[in-house]
């Protein structure tokens, strides 16, 4: 088991990886179809947040914000910011939901949220998200936990091929739509929330969105209690499964902490096999399992010689770490974003919370990393390599569509993870033979 | 005294043309319908580029997490770059119950401690500004103790936007930096850059043909800057203000306070380069040194335009529409006319009055100036038979619906455009768009679509 550091110690953060809650809640809304996410706080929370998206996913992305001035933020209880918003949305446009979450300037006023969406009588679901607790992970859970409890409807039935799938915040949109896929190929209709896949899959749309455009409906986030089972992915929204059964306490919650792996993605098939009463594998899937166990064999030479430090949400270091560890990687280190139950679960040497300030302390430690973009300078710094993985990425285009998890996404993380430890010991070895030449010549 | 600008005072600057006849600010953003980001954004785009500096933003998460190493501001420092460097208290529970003081404190003498800066600007956010922790209090105080000067900006998002927050940023420096030190030597040709943050090595396109005149920058604002300069700023000879109208209440004080006069260059273009660089010898008023700067443009110019020779055919009876903001609605026009490319129409949404009047003597009395570039640009590219859409990512729909080539024209880009080079990275770009089949392959209709 993994040595685990909690709390970093520091009074700041040096080169910060972690990202704040209320950026969780607008990618969460940004999962519902036609909404118009809605950050309560001055217009920079929004801003900031709304050109890390576009940058990430190098797609245009719906945020709106109450714009609170300082006349507002010592005056306005929120009534007067949050409805004028809503009115000034309408009048050019008529999204299906409006999804309010606030920011540490609106939580340390404290505005009454519930007070005022009670008010307001257009589609709308609140959130609070104050950005000095918690991060992306937490951010996403509550907006998803929100959204069924104001949105679904209770329900005493069940239909016995139904799913809802709760993807953790770390998961692309691709890997949303191969989890869903993977799932329906056992007989089941998935409804996954929030949903990427089709929001902000790198999609070119009929023409320019002002909204969201894809994800999860209202009108299926309406009817979600019928589903026979929700199954969670990633522990941050394990808790998002009692908040779906408390509309229906006949739903039955299976929990995943990852899916990645072959490990992993057994655990997930061999629960698929028992609840859909099947024998047998899909064809597809268990084809895709033999080139898994094909891909372990031709990269465990690379990645079992190779130690790695992780840079990520919790749930992403757990479920890369897996990964890696199948085939002998070395997870030395693990630098988490923010405090998580997972964190003691992580195959990883040494967990900690920290920054990259940390990373680069203790750079003796790996050989590789693999991270947000931030860590290719921090790469470049301590001489080592990196691979970008995680929020934000604005050095690669194609991140939404980078798939890591399940029996066919495992192969790929393993090619590329095992190419590119190869392509940087051969620049080492060529270094070498570069300075015995020059030697050689003096 | 307390370091809190006066708000009202920057918003109404006497040195604006338009401010003469407007009563009193609109400055209060519309909610639910507003874009673009805070005084914290602005000061930081303002500021960051000090590589020698520490940049400690006092606030949560969202006010940093994905806003550094974000700029490409290069430097030539050769310490550690802390542009690239993010510095944030990382606001959490407990600071907003107990007051965050002491971590403000701690967290200014971790960033001296470890990554030994010339001064450390630390910007204080919403919460912090709400809960009243007193920052100037604390950065007097670490500013004795270490003996760097710890300057307090004060640029919580809710007292309005960028172009506020880079004012606010102005006035700190000038506050705090500016005359705190004497420069080594003096020269009659020492000049301040004002507004030239360096983006994509802007500066490095145009500063060495100032040095071969003879002219020295003295210090910059805050391209490729140093706090060393910048506090011998007081002793130049004229401030330059690079494409950036929000630092007139700067140069203003500084004409008051120092008697420095000021003068309001853009170096986008040849036009342009060799106006602001003939501007600046004048208004140092040498007449050898004017005679000298005529020459070298002379000079360059010719260089460029033999440089220019093979794209002058594929530009010949292009017509573009330009949609970007700010001064960039006649400096990039101005780039573009130089290269032979005719701007039929440009956005003048988030223009001043003056950058309207600008816009129009550069395009002619037949150009479009467009106020509502989202709905307008679609149909003028229809009616004028437009080849070329310059704007941001957002307006890419519109090209690949009207089959025209599109270059993105945000300040992310990753090239500069600048001086007289900078044309040539443009006009190599442009001639990319014009000539990538994609913009009318991308959005064909499939063969079993009717």
């Amino acid at each position: 088991m993994a040595e685990v550091r909690r709390k970093s110690g520091k009074p700041l953060q040096v080169n910060p990886h972690k990202l704040s809650q209320p950026m969780g809640a607008t990618l969460a809304f940004l999962g519902v179809d036609r909404c118009m996410p809605l950050m309560h706080g001055a217009q920079g929370c929004a801003s900031f947040t709304k050109v890390m998206f576009t940058r990430h996913f190098c797609e245009p992305i719906a945020l709106q914000t109450t714009a609170v001035n300082d006349v507002i933020a010592v005056l306005d209880g929120g009534d007067y910011s949050i409805s004028e918003s809503v009115k000034n949305i309408g009048d050019k446009i008529a999204p299906d939901l409006i999804g309010v979450h606030t920011t540490g300037l609106t939580e340390t006023k404290g505005d009454d949220l519930r007070g005022v969406a009670s008010k307001i009588d257009v589609p709308l679901v609140y959130v609070n998200t104050p950005d000095f607790k918690g991060g992306l992970e937490s951010g996403w859970t509550l907006t998803t936990q929100a959204l069924i409890d104001q949105l679904t409807a209770p329900c005493d039935r069940v239909e016995a091929q139904k799913i809802v799938l709760v993807p953790n915040v770390s998961l692309q949109p691709i890997e949303v739509e191969k989890l869903r896929d993977f799932i329906e190929a056992f007989g089941f209709n998935v409804v996954a929330v929030p949903d990427l896949s089709s929001s902000l899959d790198n999609h070119l749309g009929e023409k320019q969105a002002s909204l969201s455009s894809g994800g999860v409906t209202v009108a299926e986030l309406e009817r979600l209690a019928d589903a026979a089972f929700v199954v969670s992915v990633g522990a941050s929204v394990k808790p998002v499964g009692a908040v779906l059964q408390k509309k229906n306490p006949a739903i039955q919650h299976r929990h995943f902490d990852h899916v990645s792996g072959l490990v992993g993605t057994d655990a997930l098939v061999a629960w698929l096999l028992e609840a859909s009463g099947r024998d047998a594998l899909p064809a597809v899937v268990e084809r895709w399992r033999k080139r898994l166990q094909d891909a372990m064999l031709d990269s465990h030479f690379s990645i079992g010689q190779t130690r790695f430090l992780l840079v990520a949400e919790p749930d992403h270091l757990a479920a890369m770490a897996a990964s890696l560890r199948e085939v002998g990687g070395k997870v030395t280190l693990a630098i988490a974003t923010v405090d998580s139950p997972i964190l003691g679960d992580i195959q990883a040497d040494q967990v900690v919370v920290g920054d990259l300030e940390d990373a680069e302390n203790m750079s003796d430690a790996y050989d590789m990393i693999i991270g947000n973009f931030h860590t290719e300078a921090l790469a470049h710094r301590v001489g080592k390599k990196a691979i970008m993985r995680g929020f934000p990425n604005y050095e690669e285009i194609g991140n939404a569509l980078k798939h890591d998890v399940l029996y066919e996404g495992g192969a790929y993380f393993l090619f590329e993870i095992a190419n590119a430890a190869e392509r940087m010991r051969e620049a080492q070895v060529h270094h070498e033979r570069e300075q015995i030449k020059l030697q050689g010549i003096a | 005294m307390s370091s809190k600008p006066k708000i009202k005072e920057l918003l109404v600057e006497s040195a604006c043309e338009h401010n003469k006849d407007k009563k009193g600010s609109c400055n209060a953003p519309t909610p639910g319908a507003t874009t673009g980001g805070c005084a914290l954004d602005g000061a930081q785009i303002a500021l960051f580029p000090f590589a020698d500096a520490a940049h400690l933003v006092h606030g949560p998460m969202s006010c940093i997490g994905g806003a550094w190493e974000t700029r490409l501001t290069p430097t030539s420092w050769s310490g550690r770059d802390l542009t690239q460097t993010g510095f944030a208290t990382d606001i959490n529970n407990n600071d907003v119950v107990f007051g965050g003081e002491k971590k403000l404190a701690a967290a200014i003498d971790h960033i001296v401690a470890n990554y030994a800066p010339e001064a450390v600007f630390v910007y204080s956010t919403c919460v912090p500004a709400l809960t009243g922790d007193d920052i100037d209090a604390v950065c007097k105080h670490r500013s004795e103790k270490h003996g760097i000067p710890c300057v307090p900006v004060h640029v919580p998002g809710f007292v309005g936007a960028k172009n506020l927050g880079s004012r606010i940023a102005g006035e700190a420096v000038l506050q705090h930096l500016i005359g705190t030190k004497e420069p080594e030597e003096s020269t009659p040709f020492d000049i301040n850059l004002i507004g030239e943050h360096n983006n994509t090595g802007e500066l490095w396109r145009y500063r060495h043909l100032l040095e071969e005149l003879g002219i020295r920058v003295l210090s910059t604002f805050s391209g490729d800057g140093r706090i060393s300069e910048i506090r011998t700023a007081h002793r130049a000879k004229l401030n330059v203000i690079v494409c950036a109208k929000s630092l007139i209440s700067m140069t203003r004080k500084m004409q008051e306070q120092y008697g420095i006069p000021w003068i309001s260059c853009s170096f986008y273009g040849k036009t342009d380069t060799s106006a602001g660089i003939l501007a600046i010898a004048e208004a140092l008023g040498d007449a050898d040194l004017i005679e000298r700067t005529r020459a070298l443009i002379a000079r360059e110019e010719a260089r460029l335009e033999e440089k220019l020779m093979p794209y002058r055919a594929i530009f010949a009876g292009k017509k573009a529409v330009l949609n970007t903001g700010g001064n960039k609605a006649w400096s990039i026009a101005s780039a573009l006319q130089d290269l032979g490319i005719e701007v039929v129409a440009t956005s003048v949404r988030k223009s001043t009055e003056a950058d309207k009047a600008k816009a129009r003597e550069y395009l002619g009395e037949n150009a479009i100036l467009m106020t509502e570039p989202a709905t307008q640009q679609a149909k003028i590219i229809d009616e004028t038979g437009a080849h070329l859409l310059l704007a941001g990512g957002r307006s890419l729909y519109t090209a690949i619906k009207k089959r025209i080539a599109f270059t993105d024209v945000n300040q992310e880009k990753k090239k500069s455009y600048g001086g007289y080079d900078g044309l040539l990275v443009l006009a190599e770009d442009l001639k990319n768009s014009l000539q990538n089949p994609v913009f009318e392959l991308v959005d064909r209709k499939a063969p079993w679509q009717k």
